[in-house]
């Protein structure tokens, strides 16, 4: 498949403790499989998808809209089950 | 004598020498290296990082054993270490200004915390930030060959710990034995240690605020762990208060009327008073019995449900009814309650909505199961299949209507059928209840008792809904109260109707731990109630102390009162008579 650059997707964080150590850890877990790099930004905050240390550290809040964003050749089948991630309350792997 | 008041994180009194810890860590001086030695200096970094979370794996795992269930922090902090960002951050340090990884490291983390610093007071990830001092001690002692427990020193003999604060690790390491509570100077209600200490039933205190130059290793100190209160230097008549107040306690732990555990619980008139536990894990089901519990009276299920990205499977539901009733044996009742959850708990159970603006009165406990019935049935079918293991009683959270009783009674009758068609054997006739935990429930108590077994009253929700407020909104918390005469007058109203068809009712709610109401719930009618195992010594011992006539007298005038804090001052006056030497 052809890129076509890079996706980018707004997501609300749904967690009641916000994006905190756990859903961050499996974030990058998951983003850590995907050969495109991934970017998460909160406003002008921005952290590589693949740390959790950086995830964290976005401070993003319940309600906080963060946009993610996926530039590689795997993009289009790697946006969803990242995006389920912080879509999800309580998600664990 | 003095008296610092902190964050009560985890509740319990200990008194004894304090062990002051050090806890502000090794201070890293800048060092740098040789251009030449980058390489290596590397090496030795993700070989620390390495050590770290292998390390932190075998303290979650110590952890897990210890206390019988998962905590997942420590396992959280595993991944972090082997994170890339923290390792691209380190490295480009160590890279660019050929700091040594110890030095990078150190520099790195006071990055972080700086960040953390700069947040509002109050805000959410503030509780993070012990999490990465934490990151930061490990790797360092792993960096400097400092043996991994040598943090927490041990006199051997039993000490009050006292520090600026504990990360997660550290409190981990914490053996109840020997440290009987901890104070810190900060941290707050929701972090990673205080979560620890409650887990590990140490009590705790945390953000104390300054008091470390006051109190030297060794002195006596006292902490009130579910007051919030850190006694220095206490003198002998608080020592005393607090001894005694440490003595009633350790009842709570059913030490102090083990005794009590084998005789019956009945009134000094000779009426039968039931008292069963309410647990959350299976692993609960025997400190029921230890504490001479009659049966399990409210078995949670969402422990199967939450933190889970899938739902259970009928085969985890079966286990855990399972893993109970065998703990439990053949002869004394468990209840297990089906589903309770809503939007309010951490949770992916499908079919459950995010975003509701009132989830307390939106789509939740039952009327969740009853829109998704796959769900439902599952647990249901796994109710059944386990019920030839003892005596399994059935209970529908939540109702409000009639017509979801009759729902929920012709689901089970359908998953019957299906067992029935499977040759799958289970008990015919399992009793079937319902809770009484909505105002619309309590007044239809009368007509729902005609379909059901028993009842059995949540008052936690009761109190709630019937009063309109939240208790964890502190604008309102003090409307919630369930000494309420609006609360009473329900409850009396359930007990006649159970009364009337002939039913059993039992209360379930936290109400029943509290023994200013036991004479009051005997006098309304109950004769079981369900608490928190470690109450249920204490409780009998109030039973013990009663008779029914005087306890019907009780509750008579308690429902006649215009408010609750007549009900309140007349329970406790009531409760000093009956119960002289009780603590509360």
């Amino acid at each position: 498949m052809a890129t076509t650059g890079p996706i980018r997707r707004t997501v609300v964080i749904v967690d009641p403790a916000g994006l905190h150590i756990r859903p961050a850890v499996a974030f990058a877990k998951n983003a850590g499989k995907c050969r495109s790099a991934i970017t998460v930004w909160n406003g002008e905050k921005r952290a590589d998808g693949k740390s959790a240390q950086d995830l964290i550290l976005l401070f993003a809040m319940p309600g906080t809209e963060v946009v993610v964003e996926i530039d590689g050749d795997d993009a289009h089948t790697a946006i969803d089950p990242l995006l389920a991630i912080l879509a999800t309350p309580g998600y664990e792997d | 004598m003095e008296i610092r008041r902190g964050i009560a994180v985890s509740p319990g009194v200990a008194i004894g020498p304090a062990l002051v810890l050090d806890t502000e860590g090794v201070v890293i001086s800048r060092r740098t290296i040789l251009a030449s030695q980058v390489e290596t200096e590397i090496d030795h970094l993700a070989d620390a990082l390495f050590r770290a979370a292998e390390e932190a794996r075998r303290r979650e795992q110590l952890l897990t054993e210890q206390i019988g269930r998962e905590i997942g922090i420590l396992q959280g902090h595993a991944t972090l270490y082997e994170d890339v960002g923290l390792r691209r951050d380190v490295e480009a340090m160590i890279r660019t200004q050929h700091y040594s990884a110890e030095y990078a490291l150190s520099r790195h983390v006071r990055n972080i915390i700086h960040r953390f610093d700069n947040l509002p007071a109050n805000h959410e990830f503030l509780r993070l930030r012990a999490d990465f001092l934490d990151l930061e001690r490990q790797v360092l002692n792993q960096l400097l060959g400092i043996a991994e427990d040598s943090t927490i020193p041990f006199a051997g003999e039993p000490v009050i710990v006292l520090a600026h604060d504990l990360t997660p690790s550290e409190t981990a390491q914490l053996d109840p034995k020997t440290v009987h509570a901890f104070a810190t100077e900060s941290g707050g209600p929701t972090s990673h240690t205080a979560i620890m200490a409650g887990a590990l039933e140490i009590p705790a205190i945390v953000g104390l605020g300054r008091f470390l130059g006051d109190v030297a290793s060794g002195d006596i100190v006292i902490v009130d762990g579910g007051q919030g209160v850190l006694i220095l230097d206490p003198d002998p008549a608080t020592i005393e208060i607090y001894t005694a107040k440490r003595l009633a306690e350790s009842s709570e732990s059913g030490l102090r009327y083990e005794p009590l555990r084998d005789v019956p619980s009945v009134t000094r008139d000779g009426v039968r008073i039931s008292l069963l536990g309410n647990i959350e894990f299976p692993s609960e089901a025997v400190h029921c019995l230890e504490r001479g519990a009659d049966g399990v009276g409210l078995y949670r299920t969402e422990f199967l449900y939450v933190n889970k990205s899938t739902d259970p499977t009928e085969q985890e539901h079966f286990d855990a009814y399972k893993a109970v009733l065998t703990a439990v044996g053949p002869s004394r009742p468990v209840v297990i309650r089906t589903l309770d959850i809503g939007a309010d708990k951490f949770s992916s159970v499908s079919g459950l909505l995010t975003g509701e603006k009132n989830p307390f009165l939106g789509l939740r406990s039952v009327r969740l199961c009853l829109k998704n019935l796959p769900l439902f049935k599952t647990q249901l079918r796994a109710i059944l299949r386990a019920s030839v293991y003892g005596d399994v009683r059935v209970m529908f959270p939540m109702v409000s209507t009639m017509m979801e009783l009759r729902q929920c009674k012709s689901l089970l009758a359908e998953v019957r059928e299906d067992l029935d068609e499977q040759s799958i054997p289970f008990k015919s006739s399992i009793p079937v209840g319902t809770m009484i935990e909505v105002p619309s429930a309590a007044i239809l108590a009368d007509v729902l008792a005609k379909e059901v077994d028993f009842f059995s009253i949540g008052t936690n929700d009761l109190v709630q809904y019937t009063l309109a407020a939240d208790r964890n909104n502190e604008n309102v918390a003090g409307l919630y109260n369930a000494a309420d005469p609006a609360v009473l007058r329900l409850i009396q109203m359930v007990c006649v109707a159970a009364k009337h068809q002939d039913i059993d009712v039992n209360v379930c709610g936290e109400m029943s731990g509290e023994l200013m109401f036991t004479p009051l719930l005997v006098g309304l009618g109950l004769r079981q109630m369900s608490a928190t195992p470690r109450k249920i010594p204490d409780i009998k011992r109030a039973v013990r102390n009663l008779t029914v006539a005087d306890a019907e007298r009780i509750a008579r005038e308690a429902v006649r009162m215009e408010t609750a804090r007549e009900v309140t001052t007349y329970l406790r006056e009531q409760q000093r008579r009956i119960l002289p030497d009780a603590a509360d």
